[in-house]
């Protein structure tokens, strides 16, 4: 069984207990998440690494925001290699981060499924 | 209260402002950083903002930089929203004229409270102002009456004259005083005397428009200036100011009482260039006139063929012989 990536207890007290404010989070997640994953996906593949950091950074904010601390992790450490123009290692960490990034957004599915139930 | 959230991510700028309406504040949520400025900088913008330190157009810093820019608007209080933990980055946010910083992700409670202390700070900001505009208004108005004082009554009839001069306008001058006010106040009190003096003041302000001048000179003397008039109009408004005054007595808390007013004129145009004190001399001068004619009229200063001799501007001002 995989481990949870979402904290949901630390969400639950970032939103004081506002179930109506989770679903608005996750539904904007859920629709926020794939883009800013795509602009990551491509400037980590142009090797450019101003765009990196921008990228990883605006999305290690909404991982924080939906007290996904292991995602959110993984994304600061490509931020921290973007701003070090570390170009040699974007691809590697990027993977590693592709790999929970899936898994996330399958547990947004069940966390969403819960919130509205 | 007003507060401001600025954060280009939509989660973020969701949460907080969600949180933020939760503690009862007035939300405006913008995007980026030249909205946030553009709405702090308005006159009657927020006073509280909760600005995401990277975001498009300008950063957090740059508005905090932007927005102490402007020195002529009510403090605004910033806080710095930011995963930045170095302790340069911290220096760099406070020196751009940020008040706080706060790292994401936030505590709700934590952040509520940090906002009470800026609202504290702005309250105290409020108060400090009130008490300056209170001693502003003391040391330039009569305690009485509310009317300006002697010292800038004077001044703003200088600045008047100048004024008229240089575009070649006419100011009238009056100068007024209450007929036989010790007999007020040996007959109803000096209780009486005051509301008499209080009920002139409001009649006479009442009797001017907005960008005329009335203070209070001396006891029961009164100044006004009736600015850019022509001679015509200063003539038939001293006349209507003084039937004003007249017309029916004060309501006082010894009965009603009887007043009238006697006013020296002088029309600025005819007189060239003469200094304040001068002219002032010479609307007593006229003032003087009135009272020997008999009171409750006005009499116009009129200009000697010759100018006045020094002998007779270093005399006695008439109004100490009243």
């Amino acid at each position: 069984m995989a481990k949870n990536l979402i904290d949901l207890g630390e969400l639950l007290e970032r939103t004081e207990n506002d179930r109506e404010l989770m679903k608005d989070l996750l539904t904007i997640f859920k629709e926020e998440f794939p883009q800013r994953h795509q602009a990551l996906r491509e400037a980590v593949q142009s090797l450019n690494a101003t765009h990196v950091a921008l990228e990883a950074h605006a999305l290690k904010g909404m991982l924080s925001n939906l007290a996904a601390p292991e995602a959110s992790a993984s994304v600061a450490e490509i931020e921290r290699l973007g701003r070090n123009n570390e170009t040699s290692r974007f691809l590697e960490s990027f993977s590693r981060f592709e790999a929970i990034a899936k898994e996330l957004s399958r547990q947004v599915e069940d966390c969403m499924a819960e919130v509205s139930g | 209260m007003r507060i401001l959230i600025a954060d280009d991510e939509l989660m973020s700028r969701r949460l907080l402002e969600k949180t933020m309406q939760r503690a009862g504040y007035d939300v405006t949520a913008v995007e980026n950083g030249q909205l946030a400025a553009a709405e702090l900088c308005k006159p009657e913008g927020p006073r509280l903002a909760l600005l995401d330190w990277i975001m498009p157009e300008l950063d957090g810093p740059g508005v905090c930089r932007e927005v102490r820019k402007r020195k002529d608007h009510s403090y605004v209080y910033m806080i710095l929203l930011t995963s930045k933990e170095k302790k340069e980055d911290v220096v760099a946010g406070l020196e751009s004229g940020a008040d706080d910083y706060l790292t994401k992700p936030f505590d709700p409670e934590e952040l509520k409270a940090r906002l009470r202390t800026g609202k504290r700070i702005l309250d105290l900001e409020d108060r400090l102002i009130e008490a300056r505009e209170e001693m502003r208004f003391q040391a330039t108005h009569d305690a009485l009456t509310s009317l300006w004082n002697r010292g800038v009554i004077m001044e703003l009839l200088g600045r008047e004259l100048t004024r008229a001069r240089r575009e070649n306008k006419c100011t009238a001058i009056l100068l007024g005083d209450l007929d036989h006010f010790k007999n007020v106040n040996d007959t109803y009190g000096h209780l009486a005397g005051d509301e008499v003096l209080k009920e002139t003041a409001r009649r006479l302000v009442s009797s001017v428009r907005s960008y005329d001048f009335v203070g209070r000179f001396g006891g029961e003397e009164f100044l006004v200036t009736l600015n850019n008039c022509d001679p015509a109009f200063g003539l038939a408004r001293a006349e209507k100011i003084r039937k004003t005054i007249a017309e029916n007595p004060v309501e006082t808390s010894a009965g009603p009482v009887p007043i009238s007013i006697s006013f020296g004129l002088l029309l600025s145009q005819e007189w060239g260039y003469m200094s304040v004190v001068e002219l002032l001399h010479e609307v007593d001068t006229a003032l003087y006139a009135a009272k020997a004619a008999g009171r409750n009229c006005v009499k116009v200063a009129a200009p000697k063929a010759q100018p006045a001799s020094p002998r007779e501007l270093a005399a006695e001002p008439a109004w100490r012989r009243r």
